[in-house]
């Protein structure tokens, strides 16, 4: 992993067009601010994990598993 | 290879839990970026359960033995909202929003079944694209449903 420090307001560049900013500095929480192109998604890491663990259980998941959902009486039919 | 392919003709599939399915290419959904963890399943039918109206099956044309359980978040989740980065939905090229379907997906913990609220699927019904995004908002992964605390019935 390349380590790099920055202060507050300072950036880096990854590839030509990933810039990341240091917006803000506080205590043990860094603010980071991000460009990237649309197309790139940007997101928590760890909540980007859970959900590729989550995806990846959740294709596992049988019919007979599924039969039990149920939205209950009273529920609104879809909008 | 689970798929045969004819130019211009229906293709059959074969899957794990629905046998050999036969698709027309204009059913097809494409996931131009896959799914988060399931980048290489880009291309997916749509099925409804045979048992439950509320259930839709996004059954992948490339892995025959993966298919996601979905469903209409607000019939589950009444005031469910969705708040995402507007970026997120370029690819689906939608023309209105009123075009874009939201469906979530059931999965299933040690305590029974779950909607994935955070990261819903978003479909462009029309242009028959999707995506998955992230919610703006720190809703559940795993949203816990009130299925019977009846045992499920353990995997093979």
């Amino acid at each position: 992993m390349l380590v790099l420090s920055r202060q507050r307001d300072e950036s880096i560049i990854i590839g030509d067009n990933v810039v990341i900013t240091v917006v803000d500095v506080r205590g043990d929480k860094v603010k980071l601010g991000i460009d990237a192109p649309k197309e790139i998604s940007v997101h928590r890491r760890e909540v980007y994990e859970a959900i590729q663990r989550e995806n990846r259980q959740a294709a596992l998941l049988k019919p007979d598993d599924a039969r039990l959902l149920d939205p209950g009486p009273g529920s609104t039919k879809s909008e | 290879m689970a798929v045969k392919e004819g130019v211009g003709r229906p293709m059959d599939i074969i899957t794990t839990r629905f046998g050999t399915l036969s698709v027309q290419s204009q059913d097809e959904l494409l996931f131009e970026q896959g799914l988060i963890g399931l980048e290489d399943c880009r291309r997916w039918i749509v099925l409804t359960d045979s048992k439950n109206p509320s259930l839709g099956w996004l059954q992948s044309i490339e892995q025959g033995h993966i298919a996601l359980g979905v469903v209409s978040p607000r019939r589950f989740v009444p005031d469910y909202q969705l708040r995402v980065d507007r970026d997120a939905l370029s690819p689906l090229e939608l023309s209105t929003l009123r075009d874009a379907e939201v469906a979530v997906i059931a999965s299933r913990n040690s305590t029974g079944l779950t909607l994935n609220l955070r990261a819903p699927l978003v479909i462009n019904v029309e242009k028959r694209r999707g995506c998955q995004v992230v919610a703006k908002d720190a809703h559940p992964i795993q949203f816990a449903l009130n299925t019977p605390t009846v045992a499920l019935k353990k995997t093979a």
